[in-house]
C-alpha cells in the first residue's frame, strides 16, 4: 500500500489528517487487500484533497471502485455542512447525473429469436456516439419543462407510463433546479441531444437475471431469474458538460472571494449559501432533471422496438430503478449521533439509501433502494440493496462500477476491439458500436473485476447483493 | 510543435509542447478535436474566437471550452487551429467542415476541459503543458 495510508479493518483504510497539509478530516476508503494494490498515489492524493474543504463531515470518503479523476477522485463521497460547508462541481464532474437504470421483460433468452434485429433495431433508433444528433427536435419549451420536471416531463410528454417516475432516485426530478442558471450555450447544446446515448463508457445492455442471491429483495424488485433485462447508461450530454464548464470558471472567481484555499483548482467551491453556489446548485439540479428526462426516453425507445421485434408487451417492461452516479444533493443523515442536513457529493459513486428510507418508493420500503451496479463489457452486472451500515458508514452511499485499472490510451494501443467483438460474439454476447476502436476502450480487461467489488461492498455491508445479471448483447456509445 | 497521450485512469491527458504560447493553443485544439474524431483535413467552415484573461492558463481553458462548445452545437470539425496571443487577447481563427458519421465516428467523447494541474510551464526550448481531458 502507499506508504502513510494505514489499514483500520480488514476492508477499511485510512489517510490520516496530516497526509497532506490543510486536512480537516481523515480519508477512508474500502478495498480488499487484493484489489489495494490497484489504487494509484494519484487517486489518494485527490481523496486527501477533498478532506481540506471547508464543512467537510467526518471523513472524506471513497468506495471500492477508487480511481485516479480529476478534482475528487473516482469513486469518492463528501458530505459538507449545509451552513458552512462548500458545494463544488469537483465533486460532481462534467457529466452532471450520469447514471444507470435497470428495466425488467417478460422475455426469456430463448424468446429472443431475432436478437441480431433487436440490437440493430436498437443501435438505429437510439443516437450513440460522438456528434450523434437526436431525431427528436425538443422546443425551447420543451427544454424548460425537461430541466425543471425531469422525467416527470418525458412521461407527460408520451415517453413512459406514472410508475416508471416512482423507480427513481428523487422521482426523476430535483425540486432545487433553477434553468436562471443555465446558459445559452448550455441549452443550445441540450436541444439537440435529448435521447442520445454519447459515447466513452456509455452503453444499452441486454442482460438476463443469471442468479438470484436475495429473493426477498428480488422479488420486491420485480426481477426473475432466466428473464431478460435492458441497462441504460448515460447522463446529461452537452447540457450538463456545459453547465459545469461554465460555473467551474464562476466558482473559481468565487474561490478568491471567500478567500478559501484550494490544493487543485477542478475543486474549485463556494460556500452552499452563497449566491455562486447556490447559482451552481440549481443549473447542476436542472442538468441532472435533464440526465432523467434523457434516460427515460431512450428507454421508452427501447421499449418500442422490443415490443414491435419480440411482442413483449410495452407496460410489462417495468423499471425497477434509476440511479444517479455524478449530483450533490441535500440529505439528513446522523453526524456525530445527530440528525443534521449535509451537502453530499457523489463522483462515481450512488446513493445506496437503507430500509424505510425517505424518498423511497414503499415497494422498496423494507427491501431498502435498489442499487444498479453494472459491469465492464461482456462481464456480470449485479443489483445490490441499500442499507442502513451504508447510512451510518458512508452517507448511504455505494459503489458505482467496477473501476478503471487501464487508460484508454493504452486500451486502445493494447487491445484489439474488433477480437473482442468476434471472442464475445462465441460467447453469445453480441456487441454493437460505431467502430471497433470504442469497443477497445471500454473492453474487460480494463476494468477491476465487477465481481470482486460487489463482494467488498457486500462485505463491508454498505449495501448487499440481491442478483446477478449476464450480458447478451451490447450496444456501445 | 507537438503533442502526445499521456496515462490517466479515468481521462486522457495530453502532453503538448511549443515554441511559442500560440503554438500550445493550437496544438492542445488540434489535439481536442484529434481524440474527438480522428485526424482531419477538411476545411470550408470558418469560425473566429475573440478572448480576454491576463491569465495564460485560464485563457487557454476558456478557448478550448469555447472550441469545444463551436464543435459540439455546430457539428464541426475544425482541421485549421490558427492562434494569435497578445496577452490578455486571444484571437483565433478555425476552419473545418460538417461532422461525417463515416469519416469522423472514430473518437471520444470530451466532456470538458479540467483545471486539475492546468498549467503551462516556460522552459529553455519554449513551452510544455500536460492537460487532462475528460472523456
Amino acid at each position: 500500500m502507499i506508504d502513510g495510508v494505514q489499514q483500520t479493518g480488514p476492508l477499511e483504510w485510512e489517510v490520516p489528517v496530516g497526509y497532506i497539509p490543510g486536512m480537516r478530516v481523515p480519508g477512508r476508503f474500502f478495498l480488499s487487500t487484493a484489489l489495494a494494490s490497484t489504487v494509484e498515489t494519484g487517486a489518494v492524493q485527490q481523496l486527501a484533497q477533498v478532506a481540506t474543504l471547508p464543512g467537510i463531515q467526518t471523513h472524506s470518503l471513497a468506495m471500492p471502485d477508487i480511481h485516479w479523476g480529476y478534482g475528487f477522485p473516482i469513486g469518492g463521497v463528501a458530505a459538507f455542512d449545509i451552513e458552512q460547508g462548500i458545494i463544488s462541481p469537483g465533486g460532481v464532474g462534467f457529466d452532471i447525473n450520469c447514471g444507470v437504470r435497470l428495466m425488467t421483460t417478460p422475455l426469456t433468452p430463448a424468446d429472443l429469436t431475432q436478437k441480431k434485429e433487436l440490437v440493430n433495431a436498437l443501435f438505429g433508433a437510439v443516437p450513440v456516439g460522438v456528434g450523434a444528433r437526436s431525431k427528436k427536435t425538443l422546443s425551447q419549451a420543451d427544454l424548460t419543462a425537461m430541466m425543471q420536471q425531469g422525467a416527470g416531463w418525458a412521461v407527460r410528454a408520451g415517453y413512459g407510463m406514472p410508475d416508471d417516475i416512482i423507480h427513481s432516485e428523487e422521482q426523476g426530478c430535483m425540486k432545487d433546479a433553477d434553468i436562471a442558471f443555465v446558459s445559452d450555450k448550455a441549452r443550445l447544446r441540450g436541444l439537440p441531444q435529448g435521447g442520445t446515448l454519447g459515447a466513452g463508457n456509455h452503453f444499452l445492455e441486454l442482460q438476463v437475471v443469471q442468479e438470484i442471491l436475495d429473493p426477498v429483495a428480488a422479488s420486491a424488485f420485480g426481477l426473475v431469474q432466466g428473464t431478460v433485462c435492458l441497462m441504460i447508461h448515460c447522463g446529461s450530454r452537452g447540457l450538463g458538460h456545459q453547465v459545469c464548464t461554465d460555473h467551474l470558471r464562476e466558482l473559481e472567481q468565487a474561490t478568491k472571494k471567500y478567500h478559501i484555499h484550494l490544493p487543485d483548482r477542478q475543486l474549485a467551491c463556494a460556500p452552499l449559501t452563497s449566491p455562486e453556489g447556490m447559482a451552481y446548485f440549481g443549473a447542476m439540479a436542472a442538468s441532472a432533471n435533464y440526465a432523467w428526462a434523457n434516460r427515460q426516453m431512450i428507454m421508452h425507445e427501447a421499449r418500442i422496438i422490443i415490443e414491435k421485434i419480440t411482442g413483449a408487451p410495452y407496460d410489462e417492461m417495468r423499471l425497477v430503478y434509476d440511479v444517479a452516479h455524478n449530483v450533490a444533493k441535500k440529505e439528513e443523515h446522523i453526524v456525530d449521533e445527530r440528525k443534521k442536513m449535509v451537502c453530499v457529493h457523489r463522483k462515481g459513486a450512488t446513493r445506496a439509501f437503507g430500509p424505510k428510507s425517505p424518498d423511497l418508493p414503499n415497494d422498496y420500503a423494507k427491501t431498502g433502494q435498489p442499487v444498479i451496479i453494472p459491469g465492464s463489457m461482456g462481464t456480470s452486472s449485479f443489483v445490490l440493496a441499500g442499507t442502513d451500515t451504508a447510512m451510518k458508514k458512508t452517507f448511504g452511499s455505494t459503489c458505482h462500477g467496477a473501476g478503471r485499472v487501464m487508460s484508454r490510451s493504452q486500451a486502445k494501443k493494447k487491445i484489439d476491439g474488433k477480437g473482442i467483438r468476434e471472442k464475445l460474439a462465441k460467447q453469445g454476447i453480441l456487441v454493437r458500436a460505431p467502430h471497433d476502436a470504442a469497443i477497445a476502450e471500454e473492453a474487460p480487461g480494463v476494468y477491476k473485476s465487477s465481481s470482486e467489488v460487489v463482494s467488498v461492498v457486500d462485505a463491508i455491508g454498505i449495501s448487499h447483493l440481491v442478483a446477478r445479471l449476464e450480458p447478451l448483447a451490447v450496444i456501445k456509445g | 510543435m507537438s503533442y502526445s497521450f499521456r496515462d490517466h485512469t479515468a481521462d486522457i491527458i495530453v502532453h503538448i509542447t511549443g515554441k511559442t504560447l500560440d503554438d500550445i493553443y493550437s496544438e492542445a485544439g488540434t489535439a481536442l478535436m484529434d481524440i474527438m474524431y480522428g485526424k482531419s483535413t477538411g476545411t470550408g467552415i470558418q469560425r473566429t474566437v475573440s478572448l480576454k484573461n491576463s491569465d495564460p492558463d485560464t485563457l487557454l481553458f476558456d478557448f478550448l471550452s469555447e472550441l469545444l462548445f463551436l464543435s459540439d452545437s455546430e457539428n464541426i470539425v475544425f482541421s485549421s487551429i490558427v492562434v494569435s496571443l497578445s496577452l490578455p487577447c486571444l484571437n483565433a481563427t478555425l476552419d473545418g467542415e460538417p461532422f461525417s458519421p463515416d469519416r469522423h465516428a472514430g473518437g471520444m467523447e470530451v466532456k470538458g476541459i479540467s483545471l486539475s494541474g492546468l498549467h503551462i510551464v516556460k522552459d529553455e526550448d519554449g513551452y510544455t503543458l500536460d492537460i487532462l481531458f475528460d472523456v
